[in-house]
């Protein structure tokens, strides 16, 4: 008993170190496409413009200054940073899992001495963190800049941060149960195509939330979306939340993080007979 | 000549996939001009590639879903291949080669070799004057080589089809090529019929000897001691002489040209030197003499 | 004439041989269609909401906006169908693949776009015909021979534009390594068609217009039929820029390609 515990703990120590090379592995990756993210970081910065102009005139439109809730720069602010917030979440995870189950590679994969979901959730993550960096906190102070910084800095940074690192976990869960579908399905754009419609759709990043009719935005908020976009963007963005509302949000989050990673986790295992019935 | 089959032989990075762009009209030469059927490839690609067929291994460019015999209709018509030659072509392949339940599958789901063999019939498929081979059998097994050798070489007596043979396995050129060109770094290093080449190179002999007990390990290290200390035992005694050293396994191998030393010579002096556990004599093989080509157009250059 | 004859015989030899192929993987066709269609209404969608909440955008009433989308939508299919394989060529330039369509006695343009037909667009251009019906409907647009022809020769502009775009970034990977996020962007772009050019500051109607004219790609054409009143001489020049924007980014695409494949492996 008392060894089996000890080799327990030794292999665990060898698999931080495995992890962290992974996170390497995929920031390093990520930093060969320099070109890549600075044309991601142009391409911001038009849609900034884009959105600019487009809500400008809507708002134009009506007389007043608030609409559900939410003022001109209320909008323009949340809109740009959940399409920045895509660019940086956004990290190919199930075109990668389809890929590798369509060639094979995924046998090898599952060789390794780190299990399936670990060995993507860490290289994800350093892919992540790079591209957070690269086109996130510029497109962030390109917007405080522009809007003479009205995004409030102080506190609600913290719960940000905190809740997006949620918020990319639920997101790497949800990606990694869409990608273990490719083991049933050649069409990874179909699959692909769908989610990143569901997933942007309903966590309000093409739309605001706030703008939803009633009935819609009731049935969204029993969805895990709206805790990948919405929740970190509204800690961001208002800075007088009560207390408990932000408690309430990151818990609600939590709570989600932890139902979509056992049915992510169900899934997979299920699945992965499919693999070794196959031969991969 | 038409009808040949030519080797294109040269190292990796010696020209030799440029030479074929150049010849089937993809490059534009940098200087000089090249005539391929009394056309200039480069001012008439697409006409050029009516009567040229190409396969680069590995690569096919045969459509990826679709079974075989419907990326043959599509070619017959974008060749425009009459009915009739292509029902003749058909039935020569079925009298060459058993293909029969290759023609429903797709492409994507065969294996290497049966790839190859397709874009190889694709190639012929339009009867071309002229078929580029770039490296047809590389990464397949033996048996697969020899079938696709023997079909080359039955196509090219059946159809007196030119073809032109790019390679780095002897085994092709000793199979195929009558006539072989080797090239390096742009330049042609030899043009001449392979029998020439044999008997031009025919006073080398390769003489291999063991210098270890039967069934002892041999390792890395001790293979290049070995074949260092040969080289410093013969070069001492016989200076002036070239001799071209190699490992192989267990054997050092010393290629010897008798018009200038009798191979018997050469083994006795090592003998008395050291202990020798084996021997082995052979007659040169196309791979050295080409090793032998390049070698010294390697010294010729250092000379000048 | 003959030779035009010829390419559509095998074109379409290609194409048919294609669809029977996809066909025999079903459920993949069936996923791709439903992941078109998604994307379709998730936009119909935010469009739906954005006008629950505002009357208009810059005097363009909600159906306006809707008949500039479903436009676009049939615009751009000929791309998403015709010219799909464009996606592909970054990474037959990188694996040095793409030399395998330089032996055909074929024009190369044609024959590397000639592989792929993507029928899933159909899905799309069948949302966008539906859209535009249902729009000419609500804002009573007349119907005669001449402005459906209009519409035909507005609509065939518009792709030749957006088509030209698609073949200048992907072309790119021809000249430059790594360019492989540049017709992501591109098509990102096409995402803002849909919104009438006045919307933009003048710095952006000229970037919009002249540089990356994704306004050729809805606004400019559709001016004919929605708000024949506001015509502007772009729409007019439309199909000669379209004609002469595609043909530059055909040379530019075929120069690239002679270039590229003798360079690479």
């Amino acid at each position: 008993m008392k060894t089996m515990k000890k080799t327990g703990k030794q292999y665990n120590k060898i698999n931080l170190r495995a992890y962290g090379a992974l996170m390497r592995s995929g920031i390093m990756e990520t930093l060969q496409f320099r070109a890549s993210a600075i044309v991601m970081l142009f391409g911001n910065i038009v849609y900034l413009v884009v959105i600019y102009n487009l809500w400008k005139a809507i708002y134009a439109s009506v007389d007043t200054p608030v609409v559900n809730g939410m003022t001109f720069n209320d909008t323009m602010i949340y809109l740009v940073l959940a399409s920045a917030q895509f660019t940086f979440m956004e990290a190919r995870l199930v075109w990668l899992m389809g890929w590798s189950i369509q060639d094979g590679d995924i046998v090898v994969q599952l060789l390794r001495p780190i299990s399936y979901e670990m060995y993507n959730l860490f290289y994800i993550i350093g892919q992540n963190m790079c591209s957070f960096v690269a086109t996130f906190i510029p497109t962030f102070i390109i917007v405080e800049i522009v809007t003479h910084g009205a995004i409030p800095i102080g506190v609600n940074i913290l719960y940000y941060l905190i809740a997006v690192l949620i918020g990319s976990l639920i997101n790497f869960a949800v990606d990694f149960f869409v990608g273990t579908i490719c083991l049933y399905t050649q069409s990874i754009w179909g699959i692909n195509i769908m989610k990143e419609i569901l997933v942007t759709f309903l966590s309000g990043a093409t739309v605001p939330l706030a703008f939803f009719p009633e009935t819609l935005h009731k049935i969204v908020m029993f969805l895990p979306f709206h805790a990948i976009y919405n929740t970190p963007l509204t800690l961001l963005i208002h800075d007088d939340l009560p207390i408990e509302q932000i408690a309430d949000m990151i818990l609600t989050q939590f709570v989600w993080l932890v139902i979509v990673l056992v049915i992510a986790k169900v899934f997979w295992r299920a699945s992965e007979r499919v693999i070794t019935v196959n031969g991969g | 000549m038409p009808g040949e089959i030519v080797g294109y032989l040269g190292p990796n990075g010696a020209g030799k996939s440029t030479t074929i762009k150049m010849m089937t009209g993809v490059l534009e030469p940098t200087s000089g001009e090249i005539i391929v059927n009394g056309k200039v490839p480069y001012k008439n690609r697409e006409a050029n590639a009516q009567n040229i067929g190409v396969v680069f291994g590995q690569r096919t460019q045969l459509w990826w879903a679709l079974p075989l015999v419907e990326s043959f209709k599509i070619l017959k018509d974008i060749y425009r291949i009459s009915d009739k030659d292509y029902k003749d072509m058909l039935e020569l392949y079925d009298s060459l080669i058993d293909i029969g339940d290759l023609y429903s599958k797709p492409i994507r789901q065969m294996s290497l070799g049966q790839r190859t063999l397709s874009d190889i019939l694709a190639a012929f498929l339009h009867n071309p004057s002229v078929v580029f081979l770039d490296e047809p059998t590389i990464g397949l097994d033996v048996s697969m080589k020899a079938k696709i050798r023997n079909f080359i070489s039955s196509l090219n007596q059946e159809k007196n089809t030119t073809v032109i043979l790019t390679t780095h396995d002897m085994g092709d050129v000793d199979a195929l090529c009558k006539r072989i060109i080797i090239i390096d770094k742009g330049t042609m290093l030899y043009d001449d019929d392979i029998e020439n080449l044999r008997q031009f190179f025919g006073a080398y002999r390769t003489l291999k000897v063991n210098l270890n007990r039967r069934n002892t390990e041999v390792t890395e290290k001790m293979r290049t001691e070995q074949l260092s200390m040969v080289k410093k035992i013969l070069s001492a005694q016989f200076v002036n002489i070239p001799f071209t050293y190699d490992t192989e396994e267990d054997w050092v191998s010393i290629l010897i040209d008798e018009s200038r030393i009798p191979l018997m010579k050469v083994l006795s002096y090592l003998q008395e030197q050291t202990t020798i556990y084996d021997v082995r004599l052979e007659e040169i093989s196309t791979e050295s003499v080409i090793k032998k080509i390049y070698e010294n157009n390697e010294k010729d250059r250092k000379a000048i | 004439m003959k030779k035009l004859k010829f390419y559509i015989k095998i074109y379409f030899k290609i194409l048919s041989q294609d669809i029977k192929s996809r066909m025999s993987y079903r459920s993949d066709f069936v996923i791709s269609m439903i992941g078109m269609i998604f994307t379709n209404a998730a936009e119909l969608a935010a469009f739906y909401i954005m006008f629950l909440n505002f009357p208009s955008v810059c005097g363009w009433t909600y159906y306006e906006m809707l008949f500039l989308y479903g436009f676009s939508l049939v615009a751009l299919t000929p791309m998403q169908c015709l010219f799909e394989n464009n996606w592909n060529l970054g990474g037959y330039v990188r694996r040095g693949d793409f030399i395998k369509y330089c032996f055909r006695p074929l024009n190369l343009f044609f024959y590397y776009f000639s592989e792929i037909f993507d029928i899933k667009g159909l899905g799309q251009l069948a949302m966008g015909i539906g859209t535009l019906v249902y729009t000419w409907h609500k804002l009573q647009l007349p119907v005669s021979p001449l402005i459906l022809l209009e519409l035909v020769i507005a609509l065939v502009s518009a792709s030749l534009f957006f088509i030209a775009i698609m073949n200048f970034a992907a072309g790119a990977s021809f000249y430059l390594i790594n360019t492989g996020f540049l017709i992501g962007t591109m098509s990102k772009f096409r995402d803002y068609a849909k919104y009438p050019v006045t919307i933009y500051s003048k710095g952006f109607r000229f970037l919009f217009t002249f540089i990356i004219p994704i306004a050729f790609i809805a606004y400019y054409p559709s001016l004919v039929i929605v708000r024949p009143d506001e015509i502007s001489i772009l729409t007019w020049l439309a199909p000669v820029f379209g004609i002469f924007f595609f043909y530059m980014s055909y040379k530019f695409w075929m120069y690239g390609a002679r270039k590229y494949s003798g360079t690479g492996s």
